[in-house]
């Protein structure tokens, strides 16, 4: 068998993983959940960092904040809490010192902006959105569980709507996508909310408010007493709640779903896609290995191959349920 | 959970072969995991193209899945396990008491202990010695000759080297040994006269070779140090082995009775041991570096969990750095205890 003609015939046949969110378009799914990769290229000795689909940034808020006191995380079966705080380096140092680096990374970028009133959000957003280019998306974060009154934004459809209103006035050209809290009684009803605003695209989910308890000192073990839960322990109900924005709203909206939540493996990926995710982002488990994204690309474009697909398009939201 | 880890390892040589890289993902062959005390194991790993590496500087490991052979067959319901070796296959030591299966799920932090290069052929042996404490340790115990586990590394900063005229004094309490024994070879090549004064709560939870009576000054007994040249005093809370008392104290002592010119303590231990550490130092006016422990979830400067308080500016003023980044080597004088 000639080898050179047969590796050319697999890369020509390659099923296609490119997607488009909003203005954007990703050479593949695979991103970076917001606050588990850092602020551009921390994972740089680990993996290759210009094969990922996007890159989201850790929150970055108009001012630094030190962030909550230790301890902020705690293992728990299949996943584990975090209360950081949103402890980050404040919108001004990120663009001396991080803007730079990403754009040398050569992937759209995606800023996740964190806020305690509106209009946090609006003017960090607005500055982004204005001065630079290479932030191609702005993933609002009103849903952090870690924070006071960040609750608010995200479990209350009418106080979303207002922010994201308000928001949306204010970013002409970056991609506008909201993530949402999974910690509501029915996310349809959030993500309703974000669409008729004018999000441009949904992302979710973010981490479920939970706690762990230091039996021995009769106390929490995080020093913010609650966490947000994550990694494989929430992959399920992530995948229920992508299922239910996509049948619910964001179909009939055409607006796409970046799905998240427990991603680990191409076959969990493969699932968020069927349920209705566009795009897909890894968090906790790029603590364990960086190059998750890369290795999932691959599984995906072996799995369409094998079921006779071209594109990964072809598969987003055809999950069979009669 | 089994089967995506077994991928990790396989991927993660080949992803490493291509450059030359400071840190990485490796797969790592385990040449012997011994039993060294009662709660004590040294884990000898063989890594190709293991990027230079500095005492201080550790590893992440990903923990193998548990040994489920250890279970009586009342515990090993069937179909809650997901792998299950021939009966006598392993060695049976400690058990898990959730035998239902609680995975570690993230990678475990462990300094390196020992390194031997064999340039030739790309290889080097990386020595861990770890505490058995909880489910990944306990799984950890269970890996034989021939595994293949994955490691993140070398991550984090190195201790740094003193005047070849200065005296190097290196603190190790219990699992704050293992830096140590690395930190010892280092001065040696270096030429720097080092004494090593190692303390547990007992004796037998001492995790190196004793080869005779250590006494209660520094002696030739030990042979981890003593292979790098090191005379070791010993202390033990309970007095079942050298001097009675804490690590600190046997320092404390040994640096006014005798006249060490311009001593230097390295340290590492427990969190109380190394701010008694900080507080011996600078009543003796010595330059005092510590190397940190916090909980750890990513160890690569990304999750912003493994914090500490680091002084800036005026007297009160501190400002949170990662001891996984920043650290874990930091100045005593540095932190705000
Ligand atoms: C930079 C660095 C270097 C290190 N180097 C070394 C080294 O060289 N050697 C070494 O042995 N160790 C070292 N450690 C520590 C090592 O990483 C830990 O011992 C290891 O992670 C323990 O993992 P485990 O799963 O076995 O224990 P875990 O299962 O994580 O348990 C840890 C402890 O917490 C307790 N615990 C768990 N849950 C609860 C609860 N709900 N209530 C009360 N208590 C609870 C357990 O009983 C146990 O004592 C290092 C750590 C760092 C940060
Ligand atoms: C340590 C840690 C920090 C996080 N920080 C943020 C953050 O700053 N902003 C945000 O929107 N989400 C944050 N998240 C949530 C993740 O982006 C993601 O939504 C969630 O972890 C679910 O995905 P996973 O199970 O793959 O981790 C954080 C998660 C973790 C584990
Ligand atoms: S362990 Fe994640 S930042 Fe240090």
């Amino acid at each position: 068998m000639n080898i050179s003609t047969s590796t050319a015939q697999t890369v020509a046949a390659a099923p296609d993983l490119s997607v488009q969110i909003g203005q954007m378009r990703l050479a593949n799914p695979m991103m970076t959940a917001s606050g588990t990769c850092g602020y551009a290229d921390e994972y740089a000795d680990f993996a290759d960092l210009s094969k990922f689909g996007a890159f989201v940034t850790k929150s970055i808020s108009k001012a630094p904040r030190k962030g909550n006191e230790s301890y902020r995380v705690i293992e728990t079966r299949a996943g584990m809490l975090n209360a950081i705080g949103l402890a980050n380096i404040g919108l001004e140092r990120f663009i001396s010192e991080k803007i730079p680096i990403l754009e040398r990374m050569g992937i759209p970028v995606i800023v996740n902006v964190p806020g305690w009133c509106a209009e946090d959000y609006a003017d960090v957003a607005e500055r982004l959105d204005q001065e630079l280019p290479v932030v191609q998306g702005i993933e609002l974060n009103v849903s952090c569980p870690n924070v006071k009154n960040g609750l608010s934004f995200g479990t209350d459809p009418v106080r979303l709507a207002e922010l994201v209103a308000m928001v949306r006035k204010r970013v002409k050209r970056a991609t506008l996508i909201v993530k949402l809290s999974p910690n509501v009684s029915d996310v349809a009803v959030t993500a309703r909310a974000a669409v008729e605003a004018g999000a441009d695209c949904l992302s979710l989910v973010n981490t479920f408010t939970a706690m762990v308890i230091d039996i021995e000192k009769a106390r929490p073990m995080l020093a913010n007493a609650t966490g947000g839960l994550s990694g494989p322990a929430i992959k399920p109900i992530a995948v229920y709640m992508v299922h239910r924005v996509y049948t619910q709203v964001a179909k009939a909206h055409n607006i796409p779903i970046i799905g998240m939540g427990g991603i680990q493996t191409w076959q969990d990926a493969v699932e968020f896609i069927l349920a209705g995710a566009t795009g897909l982002a890894v968090g906790t488990a790029l603590f364990i290995d960086p190059a998750i994204p890369n290795k999932i690309c691959d599984g995906l474009r072996q799995y369409l191959a094998r079921k006779g697909h071209g594109s990964l398009r072809e598969i987003i939201g055809t999950l069979k349920t009669d | 959970m089994l089967l995506w880890m077994i991928q990790c390892a396989a991927h993660d040589n080949a992803a490493n072969h291509a450059t030359a890289r400071k840190k990485g993902q490796f797969a790592a062959i385990v040449l012997a995991n011994t039993q060294i005390c009662r709660e004590h194991f040294l884990l000898t790993l063989r890594l190709r193209e293991f990027p230079a590496s500095e005492p201080g500087q550790f590893v992440q490991v990903l923990c193998p899945p548990p040994d489920v052979a250890v279970q009586s067959a009342e515990q090993a319901v069937a179909g809650l396990q997901e792998v299950f070796w021939e009966p006598g296959t392993r060695p049976p030591r400690f058990h898990d008491p959730d035998f239902l299966g609680s995975q570690p799920y993230l990678r475990r932090p462990f300094s390196i202990a020992g390194r031997r290069d064999d340039p030739a052929n790309a290889v080097s042996d990386i020595d861990l010695i770890y505490r058995v404490i909880g489910k990944a340790t306990i799984r950890m115990s269970h890996l034989v000759t021939g595994d293949s586990i994955s490691i993140l590394g070398p991550l984090g900063n190195a201790f740094p080297v003193p005047e070849a005229t200065h005296t190097a004094l290196l603190v190790g309490g219990g699992v704050g040994i293992p830096p140590m024994i690395y930190l010892a070879d280092k001065f040696q090549r270096a030429g720097i006269k080092s004494i090593a004064f190692v303390g547990a709560q007992k004796a037998d939870l001492i995790p190196l070779h004793i080869t005779g009576d250590v006494g209660t000054q520094a002696s030739s007994n030990v042979r981890e140090f003593a292979a790098f040249n090191t005379q070791t005093v010993v202390a033990t809370d309970d007095g079942s082995l050298g001097n009675k008392g804490f690590v600190t104290q046997a320092l404390e002592k040994f640096c006014e009775s005798s006249a060490v010119s311009q001593g230097v303590i390295f340290c590492c231990g427990p969190t109380p041991m190394m701010r008694a550490t900080a507080l011996v130092a600078a009543r003796l006016k010595l330059p005092c570096y510590v190397s940190l422990e916090q909980p750890m979830a990513c160890g690569m400067g990304t999750c912003q969990s493994c914090i500490i308080k680091y002084r800036s500016g005026s007297a009160e003023d501190w400002v949170y750095k990662l001891t996984c980044k920043d650290g874990p080597v930091f100045n005593s004088a540095d932190i705000l205890w």
